[in-house]
């Protein structure tokens, strides 16, 4: 009888303490999830926001919504609407409901360029309204690698397509530079043979026509600077062409692995360009346009320092 | 297939093929170029340059073994040093040169030159008569000979005969490019004439005085205006207005060799105001 008394009072300690256990289980577990549902925000207030946008690319349930880059929100739904636009509802924390001016607007931004897209709110120029609860917010998207590529291409292509243009028409032998160069030359022969002409017959001549002369002289003078420097300067700038061209080339390579589609035209034409710019600096070096002087003569000048007139 | 592709591809480069455009060597080109410069800087007037430039195109040309590009630079450095009024180092480099050379009249003219420019007239004129027994008719040097030849004959104190030297020279002048030349011509008559006690050299100095005007060479310039002062002194030394005109050239001659840094040519001029008294 008394071993049937032992055994029933441990019974009962036995099922205190599983009963305790029990309890304190289902605390700790309580306390754990209200501890989850705080650090989720689940149990605060939020107020909600949408906006509409034309693809859902980039944007899910759950992403977090920004202000100033602190998390203040999320999307809480994406939905495709009737008119194949889709609808996106955002919370943010009441707390931070002001920072929601009327004319707010939200932004998908990439971190980084190629990072994790999030929604920012940028809070608009007038402060004076704040945005009421479920208004329909302005939303864009910040250019991505995608968008500025197009951008870089938009730019630069036609200025490649400038740089082709004008190097095929330098290098074109009848209306390009050589051919300018060739009737500079001719121009300036005839000039100088005018002018050797003007000079035999002005010895009788008046005053004005001597300036004349001068003046064409120095023209011709002018007009050899000026083929010195281009002749000088030409080459350089081939040679920064083509340095420009190899930034280019660089750039366009290293982004057609992410985005081949967008700037393969940008590549093909840089290359393009390159063929020309390098053809045009092997093939024709301005310098080598004009041929090598030939054996210098110099005018006779039998009394240099003018001692014919020493009488003294 | 591939045999068509390849005749139609020889087709092409056969077609567009073209005779290859001689081009010089590039040592050669090189040194061409620095005598083309040399010669620029010297048709300046820049003769500190051009004679650096002319001294590196002989001994590029050297380098190569181009006897020819050698001899001639050595000649267009002579000249330089003729001009810069180093006749001693200039007939010293002449004595270097070797006979036979294609420029041997060049290189009498310059031996001629050098020898005026040192007042060794007797000399000058034997240089100068048996360079003139090797430029015939169609010489190109004829008028520069001329003009040599009439520059000696005027230091023996022959100023007819440098008168007939300057007007042949004159003549040979005028179907020619050679605007120092003719100022010089136009120089030595005024000289002859003032020389032979002509009035009329004073219409051949200021026709010097113009083209060196035009050409713009200041030592030349200057010298005119003295020998225009020399004439005005010389033919109006009783005349106020003769005296005056005298005193105007020499001041200018000395404003201008002060402003090109001609010392010689302001000493001059300074002694010459001097002599008429001012």
């Amino acid at each position: 009888m008394s071993l049937l008394t032992q055994y029933d009072a441990d019974t009962a300690a036995v099922r205190r303490g599983t009963r305790r256990f029990l309890i304190l289980a289902s605390l700790l577990t309580l306390a754990v999830v209200a501890a989850i549902f705080v650090r989720q925000g689940l149990l605060r207030q939020t107020v909600s926001y949408g906006f509409v946008t034309d693809s859902a690319q980039d944007i899910a349930k759950g992403q977090a919504v920004r202000i100033a880059g602190f998390r203040v929100g999320s999307v809480s739904e994406v939905s495709l609407r009737d008119d194949g636009s889709v609808a996106v509802g955002i919370e943010v924390d009441a707390d931070h409901m002001r920072f929601v001016t009327h004319d707010a607007r939200v932004e998908l931004r990439k971190e980084g360029l190629v990072g994790s897209p999030t929604l920012e709110i940028v809070p608009g120029p007038d402060k004076t309204r704040l945005a009421a609860a479920q208004a329909r917010l302005a939303f864009t998207r910040a250019d991505g690698l995608g968008a500025l590529a197009n951008q870089v291409r938009d730019e630069f292509v036609p200025i490649l397509k400038d740089i082709k243009a004008i190097t095929g028409t330098l290098a074109d032998p009848q209306k390009g530079l050589p051919g300018t160069l060739a009737q500079i030359r001719a121009s300036s022969e005839a000039l100088n043979v005018l002018l050797a002409n003007g000079n035999r017959q002005v010895d009788g001549i008046g005053v004005s026509a001597v300036r004349v002369l001068n003046k064409a002289e120095e023209d011709l003078k002018h007009l050899g600077q000026t083929l010195e420097a281009a002749n000088q300067r030409l080459p350089a700038m081939l040679e920064r062409t083509s340095q420009v061209l190899d930034h280019v080339e660089k750039i366009t390579a290293e982004a057609e692995t992410s985005v081949p589609p967008v700037l393969r035209d940008g590549s093909a034409v840089a290359a393009d360009v390159r063929e020309i710019v390098g053809g045009a600096r092997q093939a024709w070096p301005i310098r080598n346009l004009v041929d090598a002087p030939g054996p210098a003569t110099l005018k006779a000048d039998s009394d240099p320092r003018g001692e014919a007139g020493h009488a003294r | 297939m591939r045999a068509k592709w390849g005749l139609l591809l020889l087709v092409a480069v056969v077609g567009c093929a073209s005779p290859p455009r001689p081009v010089d060597p590039p040592l050669l080109k090189a040194a061409l170029e620095v005598e083309s410069d040399g010669a620029k800087r010297y048709q300046r007037g820049d003769l500190a340059v051009a004679e650096r430039r002319f001294a590196e195109a002989m001994r590029r040309f050297a380098g190569i073994d181009d006897v020819a590009g050698s001899a001639r630079n050595r000649l267009h450095l002579i000249r330089v040093k003729l001009a810069q009024g180093r006749a001693a180092v200039a007939l010293e480099m002449l004595d270097g040169i070797p006979p036979g050379l294609a420029e041997e009249l060049d290189v009498l003219l310059l031996r001629g030159q050098a020898l005026l420019a040192l007042d060794r007239a007797a000399d000058a004129g034997q240089v100068l008569d048996h360079a003139a027994g090797r430029c015939g008719a169609d010489c190109a040097a004829g008028a520069s000979l001329e003009i040599l030849r009439g520059r000696a004959s005027l230091r023996r104190g022959e100023a007819p005969a440098a008168r007939a030297h300057a007007e042949r020279g004159l003549a040979l002048l005028r179907e020619r490019d050679e605007p120092r030349e003719l100022g010089n011509a136009w120089r030595l008559l005024a000289a002859a004439r003032l020389a032979g006690g002509e009035a009329t050299a004073l219409a051949a100095a200021q026709a010097a005085l113009d083209i060196d005007r035009r050409l713009a060479l200041p030592e030349k310039i200057a010298r005119d205006w003295l020998l225009i002062g020399d004439i005005q002194r010389r033919y109006a030394p009783g005349q106020a207005s003769g005296g005056n005109d005298a005193r105007l050239a020499y001041a200018r001659a000395l404003e201008i060799a002060e402003a090109a840094g001609l010392k010689e040519i302001s000493l001059i001029a300074s002694q010459a105001l001097q002599a008429i008294g001012m």
